[in-house]
């Protein structure tokens, strides 16, 4: 039978625990309803740009634009990957950090090259996984210097990271960009996923009505497919940016609040168990003590 | 009853407008297009500007900061930054936007950060000036 101090120190330890968990379960469902307003208020403007942008590449003739510049001379293992990846800034939220690294690993270890990979990681436990891999081998290069919070997105934010991106690309530093990120299917169901921002390319043909395949009408750009490009891919970089920011930070909260909730349940579990053997134990000693006072009255009786 | 067609007006933080309208008119980057239903499929990107549309044979008029427009035949399809009303413009926020932007103006700044400034300035003077012209 467990000492009754021992268990004692146990029960009020875990209550210390509980009052945290559940101060934290309670700041994360505010955040949360924040998060989620920004993600309602930004989901419509999200889905329309991806399926806005897939339409007018559809339409676009042939342009000799910057960004639709595959580099296909180069070959598969000398191409420079860039992957924005986006992380939460602290733990404590059940497997989300979990599940986008080891998302973001696979599609390293797919990737032709590892040396030719070049992480920029948005949050801080992202980050700190990614430098402690760099620091012990033969992995991706991760830029120091990207330093962003995932804590409440803003267009400003997104705007920065467009423009590096687009400009690493312009001087041949990237050939390719990718965006990682955890997107919200529904309240429980987070699923990391895999954007590619550069390069574009224009698709010639569609599918027809009746499945065969046909050459797309060209819309009109004006003034000409190249400027227009110029304008909208980095309007477009950074639109998918922010609502894949939004997107995360609401996964963030959300896993946040599910685990803090798991984790006050839990030790509330834990406290009404090892009050139940507190008790018994309590018992058991008033019991032992009770059974050492009669016999010992006995002896004396006997006397 | 003119010709309608489909509008729908998305900006990052709301969805500003949905449905019909028979006339667009807005600012490209070259000058102003005009749009009617049944117009050429037509891809162009929107500075900082004003934007008119006209529903039920009344003007509505909305400042717009950056975005693109793809029109089709039967609809249209504007991707914005933001996109407000007049009457929705908080002209004391555009008034400090506008001073701060002034105010780095003046300050030694990269390329990079005098661009931003500039677009900054760009929209603040922008809402000041819809909505002087049509709010008052």
């Amino acid at each position: 039978m467990a000492n009754m101090r021992e268990i004692r120190e146990r029960i009020s330890s875990i209550q210390q625990i509980l009052k945290i968990t559940n101060a934290m379960y309670l700041m994360s469902s505010s955040k949360l309803k924040k998060a989620r307003s920004a993600l309602e208020a930004t989901e419509p403007y999200f889905y329309k740009l991806q399926e806005t942008i897939e339409s007018v590449l559809e339409h676009t003739p042939h342009t000799a634009q910057m960004y639709f510049d595959r580099r296909t001379d180069i070959p598969d293992d000398k191409r420079k990957k860039g992957y924005i990846v986006i992380t939460a800034d602290k733990g404590l939220c059940g497997s989300y950090n979990h599940n986008i690294l080891r998302y973001a690993d696979q599609k390293l270890d797919e990737a032709a090259d590892i040396d030719n990979c070049y992480l920029f990681v948005m949050g801080q436990v992202g980050r700190m996984y990614f430098q402690r891999r760099m620091k012990s081998g033969k992995q991706a290069y991760v830029d120091g210097e990207f330093l962003y919070t995932t804590q409440n997105p803003t267009l400003y934010r997104a705007r920065e990271i467009a423009e590096l991106v687009l400009d690493k690309f312009e001087k041949h530093e990237l050939d390719e960009v990718y965006l990682l990120y955890t997107d919200m299917v529904n309240s429980n169901l987070q699923e990391p996923r895999t954007l590619q921002l550069l390069p574009f390319s224009r698709r010639h043909l569609g599918k027809a009505a009746d499945g065969t395949l046909k050459k797309l009408p060209k819309a009109s750009f004006v003034p000409s497919p190249e400027k227009v490009m110029d304008y909208l891919i980095p309007q477009y970089a950074k639109g998918i940016i922010y609502g894949a920011m939004v997107e995360a930070f609401c996964c963030e909260q959300q896993s946040r609040m599910t685990a803090m909730d798991a984790a006050t349940n839990s030790a509330k579990d834990m406290i009404k168990e090892l009050s139940l053997l507190y008790n018994r134990a309590r018992q058991a000693a008033i019991t032992q003590e009770i059974t050492e006072v009669v016999s010992g009255a006995n002896s004396l009786e006997d006397q | 009853m003119a010709r309608t067609f489909q509008l729908e007006i998305i900006a990052t933080d709301r969805v500003f407008y949905k449905g019909e309208c028979e006339h667009l008119v807005i600012t490209a980057i070259d000058g102003l297009i005009g749009i009617m239903a049944g117009h050429e499929p037509l891809v162009t990107s929107l500075p900082t500007g004003e934007l008119k549309y006209m529903v039920d044979g009344v003007w509505k008029y909305a400042a717009i900061s950056e975005g693109f427009i793809q029109v089709m035949p039967d609809k249209a399809v504007i991707l914005a930054d933001s996109c407000e009303l007049p009457e929705e413009i908080d002209i004391k926020r555009a008034e400090e936007a506008r001073q701060r932007a002034e105010e780095k103006l003046r300050q030694k700044q990269s390329i990079m950060e005098y661009y931003h400034t500039q677009a900054a300035l760009n929209r603040a003077m922008n809402r000041l000036k819809i909505s002087q012209k049509h709010f008052k």
